[in-house]
């Protein structure tokens, strides 16, 4: 993929997230900061389909900012063929990864199987 | 000699003496998105122990709700809100937003990009990061 394209991905992320998290950052200020916390409001968040959702886009737009730019700031450090193709795969194996355990996360509490 | 002795490796690019703001920023932005995507995967690792139970879960915020977590949080807003209000700088600054028209160099050759419009920028995000972290702290210890 072009890095234009590739930092067009991570502007998008960015504001998108940025939206998101202020709504997630709000949900703990609906009530108390230490009373939204407790067990069971947050079992209650993650039961409620729409804010499931909305963690779960959280959850993939930051992994995708997040590792693109500790891509960026890795390839600023170096260059060369081999190390570029090893940090760009490494990046994108390890959002997969967080995004596959978090997706896990969201899913078994949301359908239960707490 | 080969080049890579020519290099200053990570020494030159997190040195803050030179560029005068502007690399002060470009210092920041990394630290506090790197600094984030600590935190970020550190709060999945921690809310996944919703999985463990009321008793899993009663266990770790016990962990983090201390004063050193607290802490910790306040470091995060503040770096969360530097780093949105830098990026929403840089993103216009790409986008061609406040850098300037082009004109002749003339001596002494000022880039027309660094100019007063995104130095406030950074001294605003960098205000507007001390605030939200003192807010965060006053809603936490508020508690």
């Amino acid at each position: 993929m072009r890095e234009s394209t590739i930092m067009k991905i991570h502007y998008g992320t960015a504001l998108a997230a940025v939206a998101l998290v202020a709504v997630h950052i709000l949900m703990r200020l609906t009530m108390g900061y230490a009373e939204s916390l407790e067990y069971e409001n947050v079992l209650a968040n993650y039961k409620f389909v729409p804010y499931a959702i909305m963690l779960e886009l959280i959850l993939v737009l930051l992994a995708v900012h997040g590792f693109n730019g500790l891509r960026v700031i890795l390839l600023e450090l170096k260059q060369g063929r081999l190390y570029e193709k090893a940090v760009s795969y490494g990046c994108l194996v390890a959002m997969i990864g967080l995004i596959a355990y978090g997706s896990r996360t969201i899913i078994m509490t949301n359908m239960g199987m707490v | 000699m080969p080049n890579d002795e020519h290099r200053e490796g990570i020494g030159g690019m997190i040195n803050p003496r030179r560029y005068g703001i502007e690399r002060v920023a470009y210092l920041l932005m990394r630290l506090s998105g790197l600094g984030l995507l600590a935190y970020f995967i550190g709060h999945i690792y921690e809310t996944s122990n919703i999985l463990r139970g009321q008793v899993g879960w009663d266990d770790f915020m016990e962990l983090i709700s201390g004063t050193e977590g607290h802490i910790v949080m306040s470091i995060v807003i503040a770096m969360c809100v530097f780093h949105t209000v830098n990026g929403v700088r840089v993103m216009l600054g790409h986008g061609g937003v406040g850098v300037g028209k082009p004109a002749r160099p003339d001596y002494p050759y000022d880039p027309a990009s660094q100019n007063y419009r995104h130095k406030i920028g950074i001294y605003s995000a960098i205000v507007l990061a001390a605030v939200a972290m003192m807010y965060g702290l006053a809603v936490m210890f508020g508690e």
